[in-house]
C-alpha cells in the first residue's frame, strides 16, 4: 500500500514535470500562431489577447505583395542540396573511417568534429571573403557549401556509428559474392544501414532548413532563404510582427509536421543497431 | 600443384606476423583442414587465399596462376563465414541468388540454381523467410548454399561451426563431407577443432603460431605426430606426455620409470596416447604404478586421471568406472609399439 501511494505520487510529480516543460517549450509556439492570424491592432496591444477576431491578411501580404513566396523555394533548393551532398560525401568517408584504419585516423576523425567547436561566427567573416573572391556571394550556392561543410562533421560523426555496427564480414561476403568493394558498399551496406543513413539526413535537413547565421551573412537577395527573410520584416516604420509570424510559421510547420511523421523511422534510425546477419 | 602458398608471409600494421613464409600445396578436390589454436595464423591463410588479405611478401597461385593481387571476385571462390554474415535485409531466397543475381544470371536458371542448391542444403521450406528468423544451424546452411550456389571451384569456411551448439555441429559436420563427395568441389576448412579436422579432412595442415608444422593425411598425424605440440593437440583426450631422462635403455621421470631401448642417454619426452596404455595387474612385471584421481565416465568408454608425484596422465578404457576409487593403485603397462619420443628441447619427434 505504502508502495502504491509513493507510486501515485512520484507519477503525479513526473506528470507535473512533463506539463510544466511542455508549457514553456510550446507557449512562444502557440503565441506565434496566433500572432499571424492577428490584425496590427490586436498584436501591439499592451495586453496580450487571447482571444480576438482572426484575419488572414498577414499571409498574402508577406507572401505575394512582398514577393516571399520564392525564398520558401530557396530554402528547399539549399536544404536539399546540402543533405544530398553531406550524405553522398560524408557516408563514404564515415565507411572508411569505420572500416579501414590509417596512421592518424583517430587524430583526424576528432578534427572533424573540432569544425563544430568554434562559434559559428568565427568563420563567418572568413567564410564571407572566401566565397566573395571564389565569386560565389549573393548565390544559393554559397550557402549549400557553407551548411555542406558544418553538417559534414555531423554525417561522419553519426555515420561512423552505424557503419561499425554492421559486422566486416557482410562486405567480406558480398565480395565473395562477386562486388567490388565499392559495390558492397553500394548494394549491400548502404541498403543495410539505410534507416541510419535516412535519420542523419533528416537531422541534416533540419539543422540547415533553420539555419540562419551563414545564410544571411553570405546571401542578401536572390538566393535567400526563408529564415533571412524574417529580418527584411523589421522595417524603419515599425517590426511587421504579423507577417514576421506568417513567415515563421511557413518556415516551421514542415518541418514540425514531417518530424512527427518520421518520428518512429527517426527514433529507430538514431538507435540503430539491431543489424544482425 | 593446384593451390600454391609460395613463401606467403603476412605481417600487420601492430607488427604481428600471422604467417611465416608458408609453403602448402594442396590439388582440387581436396578438403583441407587448416588447424591451430587461436594465434596460429590459420584464419589468415584462408583470407589471404579469398583475397580479403594482401600478403606482405610471396604469392599465391591458382592452377599456375598468380593470384596475389587479384580481388576476391576475381578469383572464383565461395567463402562461409563463423558468423554466416547473411544479409539480413534480403530473405533468404534472395540471400543464395545474391551471387547469381551479381553475375546476371537469366531469372528461370537463377531460379532452378537456387532451388536446386536449396534442396541439397534442405532450407526449401525457409526461402521466403528472413534472415532473422532461422536458427544457427538454418543460417549455416543458408550461408553454404550462398557459397557453392554460383559453382565457384572452391570453398572456403572460416570455422563455420564454432557457433553452433555440439550435437548440430556433429550433424553439420556428417554434411559437409556428403556435400563434398556429391559437389566434387575444393573445400578449405578452418578450425581449431582437431576433431573436426581428423574426421572431415583429406589432409590437414597444423599452424602453430604462423608457422606450418606438419602436413599431411589425418591419420598419420594422429599415428606420427610431428612435434609434442601436435601430440598434445591431437586426439581426445590428447597424448600423454613426460618430460624425463634415458639412462641406459630405461626412461626416468618423475614417479615412474618405463623401458626405452635404442634410445641415447639424455633429457626426452616420452609420449603415449590415452587409449593405448594397457590396465594391468600389480604383479605384471612391466608394470607401472599410478594412482586414481578423478574418473570421467564418457559413455561407452571411462577416462581415468591419475597421478604419480609430478606427473599425470589419462586412460582411456572401456572397463566399468565403478571399479575405480580415488586414491587406488592403478597398474598400467605402456607397450613399446604405442610409445612415441620427442627431442626435450625443440618437441620434434624422434625417430
Amino acid at each position: 500500500m505504502i508502495d502504491q501511494s509513493s507510486n501515485r505520487a512520484w507519477k503525479s510529480f513526473a506528470w507535473a514535470v512533463l506539463l510544466v516543460t511542455v508549457v514553456i517549450a510550446l507557449t512562444p509556439y502557440v503565441w506565434m500562431v496566433l500572432a499571424s492570424f492577428k490584425n496590427r491592432v490586436d498584436l501591439l496591444s499592451s495586453v496580450p489577447k487571447w482571444s480576438f477576431t482572426p484575419t488572414h491578411a498577414n499571409y498574402p501580404a508577406v507572401f505575394i505583395d512582398k514577393e516571399y513566396w520564392p525564398l520558401a523555394i530557396n530554402s528547399v533548393l539549399i536544404s536539399v542540396s546540402s543533405t544530398v551532398l553531406c550524405i553522398v560525401i560524408g557516408a563514404p568517408a564515415a565507411y572508411g573511417f569505420a572500416r579501414s584504419d590509417f596512421p592518424g585516423k583517430e587524430d583526424l576523425f576528432f578534427f572533424f568534429l573540432t569544425t563544430r567547436m568554434a562559434p559559428p561566427i568565427s568563420i563567418a567573416v572568413p567564410l564571407f571573403l572566401f566565397f566573395t573572391s571564389l565569386g560565389l556571394i549573393d548565390t544559393i550556392y554559397a550557402v549549400v557549401i557553407a551548411h555542406t561543410s558544418f553538417n559534414l562533421s555531423l554525417v561522419v560523426w553519426m555515420m561512423r556509428g552505424f557503419f561499425a555496427e554492421i559486422p566486416r564480414e557482410i562486405d567480406e561476403a558480398a565480395m565473395m559474392d562477386g562486388r567490388s568493394r565499392l559495390g558492397a558498399f553500394l548494394f549491400v551496406v548502404a541498403p543495410l544501414a539505410a534507416p541510419g543513413i535516412g535519420a542523419t539526413a533528416v537531422l541534416c535537413f533540419i539543422l540547415s532548413w533553420n539555419e540562419f547565421l551563414y545564410a544571411f551573412i553570405l546571401v542578401a537577395f536572390d538566393g535567400r532563404p526563408l529564415t533571412v527573410g524574417i529580418p527584411g520584416l523589421v522595417t524603419p516604420h515599425g517590426t511587421l510582427w504579423g507577417q514576421v509570424a506568417a513567415v515563421a510559421i511557413v518556415a516551421t510547420l514542415p518541418i514540425v509536421l514531417f518530424t512527427f511523421l518520421v518520428q518512429k523511422q527517426l527514433v529507430r534510425g538514431l538507435t540503430f543497431g539491431a543489424v544482425k546477419g | 600443384m593446384a593451390i600454391v602458398f609460395d613463401g606467403v608471409t603476412k605481417a600487420f600494421p601492430d607488427g604481428t606476423v600471422a604467417l611465416q613464409a608458408l609453403d602448402l600445396a594442396f590439388e582440387p578436390g581436396e578438403f583441407l583442414v587448416l588447424l591451430g589454436p587461436s594465434g596460429s595464423g590459420k584464419t589468415t591463410a584462408c583470407r589471404l587465399l579469398a583475397g580479403l588479405e594482401r600478403p606482405t611478401t610471396g604469392r599465391i597461385l591458382v592452377e599456375g596462376r598468380d593470384v596475389t593481387d587479384l580481388p576476391p571476385r576475381l578469383r572464383g571462390m565461395g567463402m562461409v563465414f563463423q558468423n554466416y554474415a547473411l544479409y539480413s535485409h534480403k530473405s533468404v531466397y534472395e540471400n543464395i541468388a545474391y551471387p547469381l543475381r551479381i553475375r546476371k544470371m537469366p531469372a528461370a536458371e537463377l531460379d532452378r540454381c537456387v532451388r536446386a542448391m536449396a534442396e541439397l542444403l534442405e532450407i526449401t521450406r525457409y526461402l521466403d523467410r528472413r534472415p532473422s528468423q532461422l536458427s544457427g544451424g538454418q543460417a549455416q546452411r543458408v550461408a553454404v548454399a550462398r557459397a557453392l550456389v554460383w559453382q565457384p571451384s572452391l570453398c572456403l569456411m572460416d570455422e563455420p561451426l564454432s557457433n553452433l551448439d555440439a550435437l548440430l555441429r556433429l550433424h553439420m559436420r556428417t554434411e559437409l563431407k556428403r556435400l563434398h563427395r556429391e559437389l566434387k568441389k575444393t573445400f578449405v576448412f578452418v578450425t581449431h577443432d582437431q576433431e573436426e579436422a581428423m574426421t572431415l579432412a583429406t589432409r590437414v595442415a597444423v599452424l602453430r603460431e604462423g608457422a606450418l608444422i606438419q602436413y599431411d593425411d589425418p591419420r598419420e598425424i594422429y599415428r606420427r605426430p610431428a612435434t609434442r605440440f601436435i601430440a598434445e593437440f591431437i586426439g581426445r583426450p590428447a597424448m600423454n606426455t613426460f618430460d624425463g631422462n634415458v639412462r641406459d635403455g630405461v626412461f626416468h621421470a618423475s614417479g615412474f620409470t618405463c623401458r626405452l631401448p635404442g634410445k641415447p642417454d639424455g633429457p626426452i619426452v616420452l609420449g603415449i596416447r590415452p587409449e593405448q596404455i594397457q590396465l594391468v595387474d600389480a604383479s605384471a612385471s612391466d608394470a607401472i604404478r599410478f594412482a586414481v584421481d578423478v574418473v570421467e565416465p564418457v559413455e561407452p568408454d571411462v577416462l581415468i586421471f591419475a597421478k604419480s608425484e609430478a606427473n599425470a596422465l589419462i586412460v582411456r578404457t572401456a572397463n566399468d568406472d565403478r571399479a575405480y576409487d580415488p586414491g587406488q593403485p592403478l597398474y598400467l603397462r605402456f607397450p613399446p609399439a604405442a610409445l612415441h619420443t620427442f627431442n626435450a628441447i625443440s618437441g620434434a619427434r624422434l625417430p
